[in-house]
């Protein structure tokens, strides 16, 4: 196997471990230690993809998380596909399969290519918006074509099998970066014994310092590097993160960490031991104190046809060639604003390598790093730059050019220099992007040509981001601020002693963004700011010329820093230039704003465990396995799982419905009401209490009775509904809607705490406490009688009252209520206890034809009797006296209840609200959809005056005809009309406006 | 006429009671041995649980609880007492609730003896059958709560003797040390099962084992 750029010795790879991959469906090698940016290098593959728009070839430009350009497809299986994964931040792994996200039939050949190169002319800036603006209809169309065209990667059309988690952390001291600053920021917190996490994206941690020429307290940096992290990873209280990228910050020092735990392996989790490992683990870390050390990264160069292949980030030689060992080609122009790239054509020179040229933009450089490059007998050019590079898929020569970076032109010839690869660097913007996800704007410093982090509470920044990129400095910084950070936290800081680092004197950097070409910008071959977006030069300045002056608006008018990396590598570029237009500063241009997460994070690790079956919780009744056993299907309310129908045999649902419903009617049946809200009350004001929460009156109420309530909110709109019993003077069970109990609860509290404290009166839950299993119909009282101590006669327990006694030997109280209009017992009981009661009772109950029913009969059921459900027939903007029920309203109770000053307001005294009625339509096979607008005419008009709504709907098999509730603007006088609800389909169905009580007017039934 | 209706409701005869997790219980599988297990979990099933409402400033009302059940009241937030007659223990939950759980079928008593011996301004209520509680032990279960919670499981800020009301998972329950390597969790009847299954799906990967 040819790695024919892997140079023979050093780096960082294990040469003994080779490791096979596939891109683009061609077998390569690489080593252990490889990542995939660094084996496909190493194996001289130059094109890795197809640009965004214009479809032009490119190659690998960078060595981190700012790499535009290698932007894969991963995965072996269709269920294993992971989009858009940056080459240079994914190790290698036996067996990887990769491929080009773009490039059709393929990026040696790209179809595409042909139109970019003959379109590109004709598809500046806002092309899209420009030529598919209209008809707007289109655009759907438009967009799938485009879409397609230039698209990035794809998700996976099967089940991911991975599984993916979240852990919660607490620390004194969050590091981020573990490049030198970090380091010495970690140590120095580390060694007082606080809580510090240390975390960092690569799959190595050192940063800079593991491709450093530099000495640290007289060894090799590396070995520092390696000497501490050894250190670290003794004391019982740091943890040490590799492969973990802080993606956001947010308020507070809440830092979100994205842990691939297994992306190293494979591209599915593996087991270890039968368990399958977590691929993805998200921590969410809240710290004291954070020290920012997520150093810098490189700007290249703007210059025409900087895309070819063979163009890079000057840094990025250094590490392909020290960490990796692959040297990216054989003949190196290096083009520079500064002394510290000088290490690419070094370390270029230490590999055996050619450096042709050293073109830097200053006239007169003169550090170190320049005496070390003019020693070995390196070209060195000054006062130019590479002003365009030659080649199609690969470099072939540099266009180099005296410039004028201050006047922005060309002052001399240009030369053009045989070559193949072509470095550059126009200086180094620190990592701002975790302080400004807190709102804070990075601000410009002259004399780092570079944006720093705005100031964050809590957080400190170290090192490369802090500006000070030197080795020493950066140290001393790190030294410093994990120091500061430690006393901020309220730790006694330890002793560390600062490393020793010869001194490197470097020059100063000019400031050069944009490279002047002997053309005019908008006339000269493509310059790129932003590669992974197409976005040029030109595009900008066209941009500022057509108006755009906000950088923001410049951002999403031209794409720039769109994408996966989000700019990373070119929005500093495009600040500049546009700067330049628009004749400002750069800090009054300022930056686009930065907005987590730093890198793209996995769908899975958002999710964490909280997918499938854990992904809401689900309530069970204490009777639930009955309920499985016998065939229920289920509803979701709320998070409660309730027996929504039993079907028999083949029922369909509306048989089954239709069956229970007979068998409450004629028969009994029984339901599972445990999951209605609960609360028991105790104090001696509990009585006033209630007075004050509902709209009815309590005073009255004696000990045994049972009292329906309405519950409105200070507005006066109907928030919920129950029945509540007095238990003793000073004792009540109030119950609430199934999806109310909560809230319910909250507002009693809340009312409790902040008007009334003064009232002796205590609230708490007790719905998980009690099951409570409501029998009903005919022979309800027959079946309970076999079963209690309780005298049922009706005299002595009649409707509305309540008893305690033993239900099937099982201490309960049972409430005389109904919900469904028929003779009802509703049992309660511990629920540890309820299923040998729920099961008893059905020992008994054959004979009278005992029968399950779930939600929906007894829907239809209090449908039929007139009963509202709160959320369903009602909205929040409905009053009680909107549902007819001035009888639950006490307006002479003495002191004033929630809701009752809203009640009076001329608004919800109007006699057109809407009000709910009853509608029988005049099909009686026919059942109103609900949610189904009413209308006072059959002939449609425009605009068709609307009335109301249905908000319940059923076939009744007692009344055997369909029928609803309504709510329709002044309602109560329009009893008798006829109303219409036209259909989507056309039709117009017609109904009768009749009262909502449509069964056992009197109430009969419930007082036998 | 009474002003507070209150009784045993615990039957007299032996019936089949259920705990919130009986269902779960017999519907998962783990480990069947719990050596190498990470987490052995337990339901400690059927304890009587007891909500207490009183004031703090009514010194008398604190005298009587920590007399009745040989337990000081913990006054402060994450105060946890245990121990004292029945294995009992008092749970600060806020600034005027505690949780009192006691032994199996001792929470009518319990409740009995605190109302014959406070006056004034406070409430007992019985919550047994909405409630239960899991034990966690095992050398990885401060691991697995820091997938639950958000709340700080590190011994510095969670000493045994300690426990708190927090989020877990999507739910919520009371979290307690009750020794260097055994943790509670009191849990709603309703809630049990959807948090009994996330805690073994989180303790999964250091292997888990469901004890009796």
């Amino acid at each position: 196997m040819s790695q024919r750029n892997r140079l023979d010795h050093g780096g960082r790879v294990d040469r003994s471990r080779p490791l096979r991959f596939t891109f683009n469906g061609v077998a390569y090698q690489g080593y252990a230690g490889d990542t995939l940016a660094s084996a496909l290098l190493a194996n001289g593959i130059d094109v890795v993809n197809r640009s965004f728009k214009y479809s032009r070839p490119r190659g690998i430009v960078a060595a981190g998380a700012e790499e535009p350009n290698a932007i894969f497809q991963l995965g072996a299986s269709e269920a294993a596909q992971v989009p858009n994964v940056r080459a240079t931040q994914q190790a290698l792994y036996d067996g990887l399969v990769a491929t080009s996200t773009n490039g059709w039939p393929n990026v040696e050949r790209d179809l595409m290519g042909v139109v970019g190169e003959l379109g590109g002319r004709f598809m500046p800036p806002g092309f899209y918006y420009k030529t598919f603006m209209a008809p707007a209809a289109m655009w759907p169309k438009y967009e799938k074509v485009i879409r397609k065209a230039a698209g990035l990667g794809r998700s996976p059309k099967e089940r991911d099998p991975d599984i993916y988690d979240h852990v919660n952390r607490h620390c004194d001291v969050l590091v981020v970066g573990a490049g030198p600053a970090g380091l010495a920021a970690a140590l120095a917190a580390g060694r007082s014994g606080a809580r510090v996490i240390l975390c960092d994206e690569q799959e190595e941690m050192g940063g800079s310092l593991l491709d450093s020429r530099e000495q640290i307290d007289g060894r090799p940096a590396p070995e520092w590097g390696a000497a501490v992290l050894a250190e670290l990873a003794a004391m019982p209280e740091v943890l040490t993160l590799s492969r973990t990228t802080a993606n956001g910050c947010h308020d507070h020092n809440f830092v979100t960490l994205h842990e691939r735990r297994t992306e190293h392996l494979a591209d599915t989790a593996p087991t270890f031991g039968g368990r399958r490992q977590v691929r993805a683990r998200l921590h969410r870390v809240r710290a004291a104190r954070v020290v920012l050390a997520t150093g810098t990264h490189e700007r290249p160069l703007v210059y025409a046809h900087n895309d070819v292949p063979g163009n890079m980030v000057a840094g990025a030689i250094s590490t392909y060639i020290r960490r990796y060992a692959v040297a990216p080609g054989r003949r190196l122009v290096l083009s520079t604003t500064n002394d510290h790239a000088y290490r690419a054509a070094l370390d270029w020179h230490g590999a055996g390598r050619e450096v042709v040229a050293i073109v830097d933009a200053r006239d007169n450089p003169n550090g170190d790093l320049v005496s070390e490059a003019r020693a070995l007998g390196i070209r060195v050019i000054t006062g130019a730059a590479v002003i365009e590079t030659r080649g199609k898929k690969r470099v072939t020569a540099a266009l180099v050019a005296p410039i004028d970076p201050v006047g922005f032109r060309v002052r001399g010839p240009v030369e053009e220099i045989s070559c193949d690869t072509v470095a550059s660097s126009g200086g180094y913007s620190p990592v701002v992007h975790l302080a400004a996800h807190t709102g804070a704007r990075p601000e410009w410093r002259d004399d780092i040509l570079g944006f720093v982090p705005g100031k964050v509470r809590g957080m400190i920044p170290a090192g490369g981001v802090n500006g000070r990129m030197a080795l020493a400095e950066a140290l001393a910084d790190g030294v410093e601020a994990g120091t500061r950070a430690l006393s901020e936290a309220g730790f006694k800081p330890g002793g560390v002693m600062l490393p020793q680092v010869p001194r490197v004197r470097e020059g100063r950097a000019v400031a050069l963004y944009q490279v002047p070409h002997v053309k005019p910008a908008m006339r000269a071959p493509k310059q790129f700011v932003d590669q992974q977006n197409d976005v040029t030069a030109a595009g900008i300045e066209l941009a500022t010329r057509e108006g755009f002056e906000s950088i923001e608006h410049v951002k999403r008018y031209t794409g720039m820093g769109f994408g996966t990396d989000q700019g990373k590598l070119g929005n500093i570029n495009a600040m500049a230039i546009a700067a330049r237009c628009l004749k400002q500063t750069i800090p009054d241009t300022g930056t686009t704003v930065f907005r987590p997460n730093y890198t793209p994070i996995t769908f899975g690790a958002i999710a964490g465990r909280h997918c499938r079956e854990f992904f809401d919780p689900r309530r069970y009744t204490a009777l639930h396995a009955w309920h499985v056993e016998h065939g229920a299907k289920f509803e979701e309310v709320g998070q409660w799982m309730r027996p929504w129908y039993y079907p028999r045999g083949n029922e369909t649902m509306d048989e089954a419905v239709q069956r229970e419903c007979r068998a409450v009617r004629e028969g009994v049946g029984i339901l599972d009401a445990s999951t209605l809200g609960k609360i028991e009350i105790q104090g001696k004001d509990a009585r006033e209490f209630l007075g004050r929460l509902y709209t009815n009156p309590w005073a009255k109420l004696t000990v045994g009775k049972c009292r329906y309530g309405l519950m409105c909110k200070d507005d006066g709109m109907v928030m919920d509904d129950g029945v509540t019993a007095c238990l003793g003077e000073n004792h009540f069970h109030m119950t609430t809607t199934t999806g109310g109990a909560a809230a319910v609860l909250d507002w009693l509290e809340l009312w409790h705490q902040t008007e009334w404290p003064e009232l002796e009166v205590y609230f708490n839950s007790v719905t998980d406490h009690w099951a409570a299993m409501a029998i009903n119909g005919p022979n309800a009282r027959k079946l309970l009688a076999e079963l209690t101590d309780i005298d049922l006669a009706n005299e002595r327990f009649g409707f509305m009252d309540w008893c305690a006694g033993t239900v099937a030997g099982v201490p309960a109280r049972v409430f005389r209520i109904s919900f469904t209009g028929e003779l009802s017992y509703e049992i309660n009981v511990q629920a540890n206890h309820a299923m040998h009661v729920w099961e008893a009772l059905f020992e008994k109950g054959g004979k009278y034809g005992l029968t399950p029913y779930g939600t929906e009969t007894m829907h239809v059921l209090r449908a039929e009797k007139g009963f509202i459900i709160v959320g369903q027939d009602t909205d929040g903007s409905v009053t009680p006296e909107d549902l007819g029920m001035q009888w639950c309203v006490g307006y002479k109770k003495p002191f004033s209840w929630i809701g009752r000053r809203a009640l009076s307001r001329p608004d919800t005294k109007r006699g057109d609200r809407k009000q709910l009625v009853g509608l029988k339509p005049r099909d009686p096979r026919l059942v109103l959809q609900e949610g189904a607008q009413i209308v006072l005419e059959r002939q449609i008009r425009i605009p068709m005056p609307m009335v109301g709504h249905v908000t319940s709907s059923y076939f009744s098999p007692t009344l055997g005809h369909g029928f609803a509730l309504a709510l329709v603007k002044g309602g109560s006088q329009r009893i008798g009309q006829t109303v219409y609800l036209p259909m989507p389909d056309g039709k117009v169905h017609e109904a009768e406006v009749v009262s909502p009580v449509f069964y056992d007017s009197k109430g009969d039934r419930q007082n036998v | 006429m009474s002003d507070l209706a209150i009784f045993d409701v615990n039957p007299a005869a032996r019936i089949k009671s259920e705990s919130p997790l009986s269902m779960s219980r017999a519907t998962v599988s783990t480990l069947r041995l719990p050596q190498g297990a990470g987490v052995v979990i337990r339901e400690r099933a059927f304890l009587g649980h007891l909500v207490l409402r009183g004031r703090v400033s009514d010194s008398a009302f604190v005298a009587g609880v920590e007399e009745t059940l040989g337990l000081s009241l913990p006054l402060k937030a994450g105060g946890l007492s245990i121990g004292g007659k029945d294995e009992a223990s008092i749970q600060w939950v806020s600034p005027d609730e505690w949780l009192i759980i006691v032994a199996s079928g001792r929470e009518f008593e319990t409740e009995t003896r605190l109302r014959a011996c406070l006056a004034g301004h406070f409430a007992v209520m019985n919550v047994s059958g909405g409630q239960t509680v899991l034990e966690l032990a095992g050398p990885a279960v401060r691991e697995v709560l820091m997938k639950c919670t958000p709340y700080d499981v590190h011994p510095r800020n969670f000493p045994v003797g300690k426990g708190v009301s927090a989020v877990f998972a999507k739910s919520n329950a009371i979290i307690r040390r009750v020794a260097d390597e055994r943790w509670e969790l009191v849990v709603r009847r309703s809630f049990a099962d959807y948090l009994y299954r996330w805690v073994l799906d989180a303790s999964e990967e250091f292997g888990v084992y469901v004890a009796e």
